[in-house]
């Protein structure tokens, strides 16, 4: 299928709306992109003060969603839009669900500096930071996709989360050890574990995200398949 | 049983085939008669121009059992050839004895020795005689038979003759007839001098002519009958002298042609038996046109009125109907109409205006070509209005609505729009009228159309148009000429010529208007 | 709070005289004792596209013919109450109509071209109105088709008949027709339901880029048309103005129900 341009409509508004509905949408991903980083400068310094900003900003990235929301089903009462039309509208109203919570997480994430629940083993918390690192790099490869609504960069975003997984697994595995040598440090090492989990949870909806660009880009729904296949498919378009 | 057992058509496909074969027949009987109208006058009219050979046949006549005569066969009486013995033909032939020109119907077996007498010709004079004869000599003292070396030279000289005679005339007699005239009416005491040397001038220019005429009166031609009695004319009245015998088929379509001219641009002569029909034709189509001129302003802007401005009430709906009606109303009626009203009434109170002294001689108020084309477009003045109402009506509202969308008023919304778009409606009502008004006879002969007018309508005198006037209508001539073909031989002839004019005439202006009505279709019309 | 999308932000009922077009005040209107319209009371604002939906019979036409007084030509219709443009009653009986109506331009439901060349329909308007001189013409001719976007397709053939355009050209003549005399208001009765998607997708653009120009009133059967072209929607029914207001609104959150089941089908 040839990729179709959104800005050549007759009508010259609809392009307007259209351009702009997307780039409201990049602009809610560089919001949550600039809340994991400052989150990971938070936690790096450990920064209450920057950690109790992100937390404050989530409220505009909720707001932003509303706007989003809102704008998606007033274009499609208005201009009813159709096939590739319609398929960028609904991506970007589940992408904006997506992004929205990605906002959540890491609001989370943040919590841990503000409550002062930061791992003490520097071990740890330099592994926590180099997951957060590549989340981040994930995060900004997943939007950087959606721009470009490009489908191959989609898929490298896409194979990322795998290295993420793993060293979400390493670092699972090296927490339960040290829970087992001494029981007693539990309920910190869990706040830990949920804020971990939450990043892993970023990484899985920029997957999300990925699936969705590839979905619009192909025109064809590409979630819950396998890695594989989803390459073999692409092949027998290509 | 089925009851419909005897009907010879009993399913659907044979009634069908039954009524569509019926419908056929009344369609070919319908277009076998107008084949048949247009045939036979297609054929009479135009023999009327077609020089027919001459032969040299023996007929009893006058109780003598067989005289010698040159005639022409117009045509058998039923459907036979020239060889059968019991047929019956229309003879035309010369006798010596005045009528020169006869008609008879005559038995095939009468005829004795026709044959094709090529010595004999056809011999037109200026006053409208045929002779069927042989020229045997010019002048008393030339010899036989070189009538036609010497012919054009004797109407050269006979031709120079006649305009000397003309030019005295016209220059010399006529000034000094009107002087002496009005010296006479002033006074004739006092002028008697100058009234006598006008008396001698006149005598001596007289003289003159008197001489040139007897010159001219020496150059004859003699014609011999078939019964070898001659008769001698002036040359200057011969107008047309033609060998049919000699000409082969060319020349005589050439003939043809010639005398269709004639028929076109000659007057009548010898009481619409001979001669041309342009008079005729001539008031025709002037009165057709000043007709037009009348009733199609008159027309539309009624139609106009009643479509567009008229309130939607029982009086419009009561005046449709009567304009229908009037349609339907016959025309002498409207010709007794447009005596009482036209003439006697407006034409009468107008003549007490304004040509009180010439009373009671009228002026005004007697038939003229105003008065008739005033009639006749009374006459034709429904056709139009129903024509251009349904040319209105097929205006299609939205345009109406957007040229007052535009901020039309509704005149201008008439005037730019509306009517232009009617316009082909409204020419096929004028085309209607036009093709009525040319071939009635009835009215016309009541308000103006005369057998026979001594002037045009139109001259150079001044104003040019005298609408005045009486003129003369080829229908009214038809009329004329089938009086006249019931007692009289010549007459036949000429009115089928002029029924053939008629229905060209008629065609033309029809013609002429589908053209013209096509092109504003093309134009106003959208095409769907 | 950061705000991502623009919005229109007049308020209906208490827009100013500057900023309206039209003002209805208990407009009714009834065809022999037969009402059609009553107590419409209404502000079209300037410069903005004013969209009438309804079932068919429900008055739109009849409203939107209103404003230019095309009611007039049935005689059996009398209305009561004011229509205020430019500060005039035009319900006045002394109101110049062909003045008004040439100020209050109208575009029908099928192209009516005049069956005359495509320069001299632009020019039809303008002649009326005393315009003679052909260079004022030509200038007026060749703005008026560039404002309806038609020029670059006929600027070749102007003095071609009207009837060769295809039927989206036809309609953008007509009006670029109105819009040869610079109109204060374009009046668009159903100016598309004639015309194939496409086309009508053009005159829509073309409605959007003439908003600068002037206040568009636009009666249309096509709901999805109302929604897009539009700023602000009123709905009628039976002869009643049940919902006016922008057409975002309307069309996401309608506040009658009648409306909503207008607009989402449900009537029986």
């Amino acid at each position: 299928m040839q990729q179709v341009a959104f800005n050549t409509h007759i009508s010259g508004k609809f392009n307007t709306e259209l351009e702009n509905l997307r780039n409201s949408v990049l602009t809610m991903g560089g919001a949550v992109e600039q809340q994991l980083i400052d989150t990971i400068k938070a936690i790096r310094y450990n920064m209450p003060g920057l950690a109790e900003k992100v937390m404050l900003n989530d409220a505009a990235i909720n707001s932003m969603e509303m706007q989003i929301d809102q704008e998606c089903l007033r274009i499609i009462a208005k201009r009813h839009p159709t096939a590739s039309d319609l398929r960028l509208v609904m991506t970007i109203s589940k992408t904006i669900t997506d992004i929205e919570r990605m906002g959540d997480e890491i609001e989370r994430i943040s919590r841990l500096v503000t409550k002062q629940q930061l791992p003490s083993s520097e071990t740890v918390k330099s592994s926590m930071l180099l997951i957060c690192e590549q989340v981040a790099q994930m995060m900004r490869g997943t939007f950087d996709a959606f721009a470009r609504q490009d489908e191959q960069s989609a898929l490298e975003v896409y194979e990322q989360d795998d290295l993420i997984d793993n060293e979400y697994n390493k670092l699972l595995s090296y927490i339960v050890g040290e829970i087992e040598k001494n029981t007693e440090s539990m309920r910190d090492w869990l706040e830990i574990l949920w804020a971990l989990r939450s990043i892993e949870r970023v990484g899985d909806r920029c997957k999300n995200i990925c699936e969705y660009v590839v979905g619009l880009a192909r025109g064809e729904d590409a979630r819950h398949s396998t890695l594989e296949n989803m390459v073999k498919r692409l092949k027998n378009f290509s | 049983m089925d009851k419909r057992w005897f009907y010879p058509w009993r399913n659907a496909a044979q009634r069908q085939t039954l009524v569509i074969s019926l419908c056929a027949f009344f369609t070919a009987g319908l277009l076998l008669g107008l084949v048949g109208i247009i045939l036979l006058i297609f054929a009479r009219g135009g023999g009327y121009f077609w020089p027919e050979d001459i032969y040299e046949f023996g007929l009893p006549i006058d109780n003598k059992p067989e005289v010698r005569v040159f005639g022409e066969f117009q045509g058998s009486q039923g459907l036979a050839s020239l060889g059968d013995k019991s047929a019956r033909y229309w003879l035309v032939y010369s006798h010596s004895n005045p009528p020169y020109k006869r008609r008879a119907l005559v038995a095939a077996h009468r005829v004795q020795n026709a044959d094709i007498a090529r010595h004999a010709a056809r011999v037109l004079l200026h006053d409208g005689r045929t002779f069927l004869a042989k020229p045997v000599f010019l002048n008393k003292h030339d010899e036989r038979g070189r009538v036609l070396d010497k012919l054009p030279a004797y109407q050269q000289q006979v031709q120079r003759l006649t305009d000397q005679i003309e030019t005295i005339r016209d220059i010399h007699l006529g000034p000094l007839h009107r002087k002496i005239s009005t010296l006479t009416l002033k006074d004739s005491q006092t002028n008697s001098g100058e009234l006598l040397a006008g008396k001698r001038a006149f005598e001596r220019w007289q003289s003159k002519v008197i001489q040139l005429e007897a010159t001219r009166g020496q150059y004859t031609l003699t014609l011999e009958f078939a019964d070898t009695n001659t008769i001698t004319v002036p040359l200057n009245q011969l107008k047309q002298l033609v060998y049919p015998g000699q000409l082969n088929q060319v020349e005589k379509l050439w003939l043809t042609l010639g005398n269709i001219w004639q028929f076109l641009s000659q007057p009548p002569q010898q009481a619409n038996t001979a001669g041309g029909i342009f008079p005729a034709l001539f008031g025709t189509v002037l009165m057709v046109f000043l007709m037009t001129l009348i009733v199609t302003p008159f027309g539309v802007l009624a139609a106009v009125y009643l479509s567009e401005y008229a309130p939607r009430n029982a009086v419009t709906t009561a005046i449709r109907v009567a304009v229908a009606n009037m349609a339907g109303v016959p025309s002498i009626v409207y010709g007794v109409f447009g005596l009482g009203f036209f003439i006697y009434g407006i034409g009468g109170q107008l003549d007490e205006w304004l040509f009180g002294d010439s009373l009671p001689a009228p002026t005004l108020g007697t038939p003229g070509l105003f008065w008739a084309s005033l009639t006749m477009a009374l006459l034709t003045l429904p056709v139009v209005i129903v024509a251009t109402e349904e040319g209105l009506r097929n205006v299609p509202a939205e345009i109406k609505a957007g040229s007052y969308a535009l901020g039309a008023t509704k005149a201008e919304t008439m005037w730019h729009t509306v009517l232009p778009m009617a316009s082909p409606g409204i020419m096929t009502g004028v085309i209607l009228a036009i093709a009525r008004a040319a071939g009635e006879v009835a009215p016309l002969m009541l308000v103006g159309a005369v057998k026979f007018a001594p002037n045009l309508p139109v001259d150079s005198e001044f104003p040019f148009l005298h609408l005045e006037r009486q003129f003369m209508h080829l229908g009214v001539l038809i009329y004329d000429g089938a009086f006249h073909s019931q007692t009289q031989t010549s007459g036949a002839s000429m009115m089928f010529a002029a029924c053939l004019l008629l229905l060209l005439v008629v065609f033309i202006l029809n013609i002429i208007a589908v053209v013209l009505r096509n092109k504003l279709r093309k134009r106003y019309q959208k095409e769907t | 709070m950061l705000t991502l999308f623009e919005r229109e932000t007049l308020n209906l009922a208490t827009l100013n005289d500057e900023q309206t077009a039209i003002r209805v005040e208990q407009l009714n209107l009834a065809f022999d004792k037969k009402s059609v319209l009553s107590e419409i009371s209404m502000r079209i604002p300037a410069n903005r596209i004013v969209a009438l939906i309804g079932q068919s019979g429900c008055g739109k036409s009849t409203l939107i013919s209103c404003f230019n007084r095309m009611n007039d030509f049935y005689p059996q219709c009398r209305y009561e109450g004011k229509i205020i443009i430019d500060g005039r009653n035009i319900n006045h009986r002394n109101e110049n109509v062909a003045q008004l109506r040439a100020r209050v331009g109208m575009v029908f439901q099928k192209p009516n071209p005049f069956p005359m060349s495509i320069f001299d329909n632009i020019c039809y308007g303008l002649r009326l109105q005393g315009v003679t001189q052909r260079r004022q013409l030509d200038e007026a001719v060749e703005q008026a088709l560039k404002d309806a976007a038609l020029w670059n397709e006929v600027k070749d053939r102007l003095f071609d008949p009207a009837s060769v355009l295809s039927g989206g050209q036809q309609q953008r003549l007509v009006i670029a027709r109105a819009l040869a005399l610079k109109p204060e208001i374009l009046l668009l009765d159903e100016p598309t339901s004639a015309l194939d998607p496409l086309t009508t997708l053009h005159i829509e653009e073309l409605m959007a880029q003439l908003k600068k120009r002037c206040t568009i009133v636009i009666v249309t059967h096509n709901m999805q048309q109302a929604a897009r072209v539009s700023d602000y929607t009123a709905f009628l029914h039976q002869g009643r103005l049940i919902e006016y207001s922008d057409s975002d609104t309307l069309f996401t959150t309608p506040r009658k129900k009648q409306t909503e089941d207008y607009i989402t089908g449900r009537y029986g």
